[in-house]
């Protein structure tokens, strides 16, 4: 499966070299909660592009922004100013209705807390985007999903019934099934211990290496993000640099760069070992 | 933990409130059902102390040792007497007649009447009448009317006669005195007395007088004289007596509605009882949701040192506290209702007196705020009972989806299961005993028990069976689509909760439905009893006789005026005559069988009736068998006909006018039989028919059985109604229980709202699912009430009218069309308010974690 099948044919670049498009962008994204004092810059002017086919890490301290970037590039919130581009898809100038359908076609999710939905089976969790759609399940699709993320023997159970691996690997299968172009996880192995977490990080990786998706995950642990292509590293609402081909090591020390320098100026985070930002 | 259970409730308001609205409902229901008795205890006391006047002191005795008027009146302290006493005398003018109630003038603080125009009557030529009697006799002020009375002759016997007084005055009846006879006429008090006299032949005891306390005498005083003058006492008990008027017409009212009011009481509380329990039911279902929602909270405190007692107190402390908050609202808003609808009588001028304003006596505060606020904490008493078990550890575990689901004892199902089974054997046995075994009351008696008891049991086991059936209609709908499995999927997550809120509503529907079918059944199986007894519609006999006490005919122009009359489709001339048969007499009736079953409501009742054969009613067959030869002999001849017996239980002959007139060539067809329109209305109809017999002067009798079975028809109607309206509450508590339900359980769905919108659930199919669940839980309720309803009005029927014939068990289709409609639209519009608090937070606020 290739990306470009998703690429709307009005997008002009998308045509030319589909690779070279990036799946995500944001430009001058900024989102901003509250008024007057209690007013907090969760996002402050973003520009960032995110590869078609590539696993992308976001890093960055608590609080820094990225839960908000991530909505704000799948359409689940909506921005203060700036534009967020699916494709080409300007995502913040939709309405309700074209949202939905983007999230239903285009977007897939996978939450720290799994939100399975508990009165439904592993099967009928992983199927639930497509028929909300009124779409039908490829067969063949499913079942490479559900035999890669390793479910076959657990399709007829309830989330009750799963460990918390299995169900956000069962989550996992759910943001697949509509074969979107890209998949966000924020804090996917945030509520796993460590064995259980390697295997989803890894079912996210063979998903971009074999299955061809692209994938955008939250994370605050250095190992997981060393499962990334790339890591975004982003400092109070700002993107502060990145790494590529990140090691656990490289990753610890740009988190390392960032917290010393606590950001009095954003741009000097440019220096020591990351690059700015796109 | 006061506190902290007042925090909670604080915080919980929100899901409160629709509990808290059961009970205002419950509880309010009850407060203008106290408020209701006392006012009707109030008007008949009003009415009863109104016909005393201005009256200070009552007199009486028994009419053996009658009171001597004239010695009251001579009493120390009396300034008026008037003896309390009515008759009845007959008012006609032309055709129209009235039945009225009269009175004697009385001193003007003794008389309750009110002149509206012209004045009292003043000597044995003049009267005063109602308003309404006056329209209703289309006479003025001025003109005569006929009264006629009965006069006891030297001999004893009876006679009426007619004198034709002039109206001098009308008539207002301002405190209702004379409600209960439909007002009164008046007469001179001495032409008063002259009747009663004539109507005895001697003159009449007075038992009762009213008397008026001079300006200045002492109350005390008179009374101890006027006990003095009759040598009685100052209490009733014994006689003569003599008493306050207030004394009297509380004891007088006491007498007239002892048990009435009770019965009226017991009747109207009965359904605040149902409404109480479904109420009952939608509180229990809260307190359930909100156990379970805070059971993170609850496992918390018992953490930090709460015991179990502690937590289960503190749950039914908060039910405490809702319930008296919402039983003092509900009494508030009772008292308000009841107030109002007296202003609105008062501003539609209902004929009755009504008081002005409800009386507050504590009954009606205190027992709705305790039965309110009973019920309320024992509906609490189970989820308490759950809150206790909530384990600390249960605050360690990461926050799971809150489900009540608890494995129910095995008592339960057993018992409820016996329950329905003996009970529907019974009902069954019910039915039998009234259709087969003739026996209506012990039938009705075994229905009721078994219903009772089958009711009870499939309430209390629906919580086992209602899911399924929930489960199945699931599955049905869920074909339709994602949206429809989801919700469908929902409605089965919490079974207890589903069937809590379905049983609510299938109580309130079963007995809707209930009452409607046994009231179709009951109306076609009297209907179909009345055409058995009535045939035809309406019968018009003529009055007037000829020399040797035949009955004349109809006239000619008046059979054409009657036929012309709206809504009559049909008529058949009747030839009544009298032969002899072998040792005896035969009373034969000949009609026309083509013209008569036109008319009759039952044409094959004339089934056999041909030239040459006479069709014997059963009453009147005697040893006459199908085929014998029945010799019949006239003025004019001996015929020979041939028997065929009639199965109706009739005491006619039938024969054919032809046949008739071999064996009696002049008999003139003294009635005619009319047929009307089903679709015009029989009263008007008949009242029409009665005009023009009235007009043409003719003395001719209009019996219009159509008229009396839409008076039937219309008291079926009326009781229906008032039922049905008092069931409306109940199923109204558990149609917001149904809304409660719903909102609760988006309240607590909300990740899951939101995480389904987050994979592209539209708005339109979040606010689908909803409904469809709505849909469900009211669907289920509504369709197994209906089904319950129609057995138990049919067994019901059948139980009660089984000895009246066959029992024609019949659906009332628009009545169960109308109660399914309503419950699903309400179903659906429950689903509104919800759907809405779960559009409005954002996915990403909802997906937050708490
Ligand atoms: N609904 C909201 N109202 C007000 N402020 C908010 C809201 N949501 C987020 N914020 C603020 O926006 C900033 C960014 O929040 P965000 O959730 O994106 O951080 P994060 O990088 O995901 O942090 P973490 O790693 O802890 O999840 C924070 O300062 C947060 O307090
Ligand atoms: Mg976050």
């Amino acid at each position: 499966m290739d990306t470009t099948v998703f690429v709307p044919v009005d997008d002009a670049t998308g045509a030319a070299a589909p690779d070279a498009t990036p799946a995500v962008r944001a430009r001058a994204l900024t989102k901003t909660y509250g008024r007057g004092q209690a007013q907090v810059h969760a996002l402050d002017g973003v520009d960032v592009d995110f590869d078609a086919g590539r696993f992308t890490a976001i890093m960055g301290p608590s609080g820094s922004g990225k839960s908000t970037l991530m909505h704000l590039l799948a359409g689940l919130d909506s921005a203060t100013s700036g534009q967020a581009f699916l494709g080409s898809t300007d995502v913040t100038a939709l309405g309700d209705k074209a949202l939905t359908r983007l999230r239903r076609d285009r977007v897939g999710f996978v939450f720290q807390q799994f939100n399975l939905l508990p009165m439904f089976t592993a099967e009928q969790n992983i199927t639930l985007p497509v028929e909300l759609a009124g779409g039908s399940v490829d067969r063949a699709w499913f079942d490479t999903l559900v035999t890669t993320l390793g479910l076959s023997q657990r399709l007829t159970h309830r989330p009750s019934e799963l460990s918390g691996g299995q169900q956000q690997r069962v989550a996992i299968a759910r943001a697949l099934i509509a074969q979107p172009e890209v998949v966000f996880a924020d804090e996917p192995t945030g509520n796993l211990d460590s064995r259980a977490g390697v295997e989803v990080l890894s079912f996210l990786r063979r998903s971009v290496r074999e299955l061809g998706r692209t994938v955008i995950m939250v994370t605050h642990d250095p190992t997981a993000a060393a499962y990334a292509d790339r890591v975004v590293l982003i400092a109070d609402g700002r993107i502060a640099g990145e790494i590529s081909d990140p090691t656990p090591e490289a990753v610890l020390a740009g988190l390392d760069a960032l917290r010393s320098l606590e950001a009095p100026v954003a741009g000097t985070a440019a220096d020591g070992g990351t690059r700015a930002g796109a | 933990m006061l506190r902290i259970t007042l925090a909670q409730m604080r915080r919980s308001a929100g899901r409160l409130t629709a509990a808290g609205v059961a009970i205002v409902i419950g509880t309010a229901f009850v407060a203008a059902t106290l408020l209701a008795s006392g006012v009707i205890t109030r008007m008949t006391y009003d009415s009863i102390a109104a016909q005393y006047g201005d009256a200070d002191l009552v007199v009486g005795a028994s009419e053996d040792a009658p009171l001597d008027v004239d010695a009251l009146a001579t009493t120390d302290g009396v300034a008026a007497v008037a003896p309390v006493t009515s008759t009845y005398a007959q008012l006609t003018d032309g055709a129209r007649s009235v039945y009225q109630s009269v009175v004697p003038t009385a001193d003007d603080r003794l008389m309750p009447l009110e002149v509206t125009e012209g004045g009292m009557p003043a000597g044995p030529d003049e009267i005063a009448l109602p308003t309404d009697v006056a329209e209703r006799l289309d006479v003025a002020v001025g003109d005569t009317v006929d009264v006629g009375r009965d006069v006891v002759g030297d001999d004893g016997s009876w006679q009426q006669v007619t004198e034709t007084p002039t109206v001098v005055g009308l008539l207002d009846d301002p405190f209702g005195a004379y409600s209960q006879t439909g007002g009164a006429a008046v007469v001179d008090a001495s032409t008063y007395t002259t009747w009663q006299t004539e109507a005895r032949g001697e003159p009449a005891p007075v038992t009762e007088a009213a008397v008026v306390v001079a300006d200045g005498a002492d109350l005390s005083a008179t009374r101890s004289a006027l006990a003095g003058t009759i040598g009685g006492a100052t209490s009733t008990d014994s006689s003569p007596w003599v008493v306050t008027t207030d004394e009297r017409a509380a004891e007088s009212a006491a007498e007239l509605t002892d048990g009435q009011d009770l019965m009226f009481l017991v009747f109207v509380l009965t359904f605040a009882a149902i409404a109480l329990v479904v109420a009952g039911l939608v509180i229990a279902n809260t307190f359930q949701v909100l156990v379970a929602q805070r059971a993170r909270t609850l496992a918390l405190l018992r953490c930090v040192g709460a015991d179990k007692a502690q937590v289960g107190r503190g749950v039914l402390v908060e039910a405490g506290i809702l319930g008296l908050i919402a039983s003092v609202a509900g009494v508030l808003l009772g008292t308000a209702l009841g107030q109002a609808a007296l202003w609105v009588a008062h501003a539609m001028d209902v004929p009755v007196p009504l008081p002005d304003t409800v009386t507050l006596t504590w009954q009606v505060v205190v027992i709705p705020v305790l039965v309110g606020t009973l019920v309320t904490v024992g509906a609490a008493v189970v989820p308490a009972r759950v809150a206790t078990r909530v384990a600390p550890l249960a605050a360690l575990r990461p926050a799971a989806s809150p489900s009540t689901s608890r494995r129910a004892g095995k008592v339960r199902p057993v018992l409820s299961l016996l329950a329905a089974v003996v009970g529907f054997a019974l009902l069954g046995g019910g039915a039998a005993l009234g259709t087969l075994g003739q026996e209506p009351t012990l039938g009705l008696l075994a229905g009721i028990a078994g219903g009772a008891l089958s009711f009870v049991g499939v309430a209390v086991g629906a919580v086992f069976w209602l899911p399924k059936v929930a489960a199945a209609a699931g599955r049905l709908v869920g074909a339709s689509g994602p949206t429809a499995r989801l919700a469908a999927a929902n409605t089965l997550r919490n079974p207890r909760r589903t069937a809590t809120t379905s049983t609510a509503l299938l109580i309130g529907v079963t007995l809707v439905a209930m009452m409607s079918t046994g009231a179709a059944s009951a109306r076609v199986s009297l209907t179909a009893a009345l055409d058995e007894q009535f045939p035809v519609d309406v019968m018009v006999a003529s009055t007037s006789w000829d020399a040797d006490g035949a009955p004349a005919a109809i006239p000619a122009d008046l059979r054409a005026e009657l036929v012309a009359v709206d809504g009559v489709t049909a008529a058949v001339d009747v030839q009544d005559s009298v032969v002899a048969e072998p040792g005896g007499q035969r009373r034969l009736t000949a009609v026309d069988t083509g013209d008569a079953r036109a008319v009759l409501n039952s044409p094959q009742r004339l089934d056999g009736l041909t030239e040459g054969t006479a069709l014997v009613g059963s009453d009147v067959a005697g040893n006459l068998d199908d085929g014998d030869s029945l010799e019949l002999t006239g003025p004019d001849g001996v015929v020979s006909l041939a028997v065929v017996l009639s199965d109706s239980a009739s005491s006619s002959t039938f024969v054919t006018p032809a046949d008739l007139a071999r064996l009696d060539a002049d008999v003139p067809a003294s009635e005619v039989y009319l047929a009307l329109d089903d679709d015009v209305d029989a009263v008007d109809a008949v009242g029409a028919i009665q005009d023009v017999v009235a007009d043409s002067g003719e003395s001719a009798q209009v019996t219009g059985i159509a008229s009396q079975r839409a008076m039937f028809d219309q008291v079926i109607d009326t009781m229906l109604g008032i039922v049905l309206g008092l069931l409306a509450v109940a199923v109204v508590i558990a149609l917001i229980g149904v809304a409660n339900t719903l909102s609760l359980s988006v309240l607590e769905r909300r990740r899951e709202s939101a995480t389904l919108r987050a994979i592209g659930l539209s708005r339109a199919q979040l606010r689908g699912m909803l409904a469809v669940e709505g849909l469900l839980i009211a669907g289920v309720g509504a369709v197994l009430g209906v089904v319950l309803g129609l057995v138990y009005g049919w067994a019901g029927a059948a139980a009660a009218l089984g000895v009246m014939g066959d029992v024609t068990l019949s659906v009332p289709w628009r009545d169960v069309v109308l109660v399914l409609l309503v419950a699903l639209l309400a179903g659906l519009v429950a689903s509104v308010a919800p759907a809405r608090t779960a559009l409005k937070a954002s996915p990403v606020e909802a997906l937050a974690t708490e």
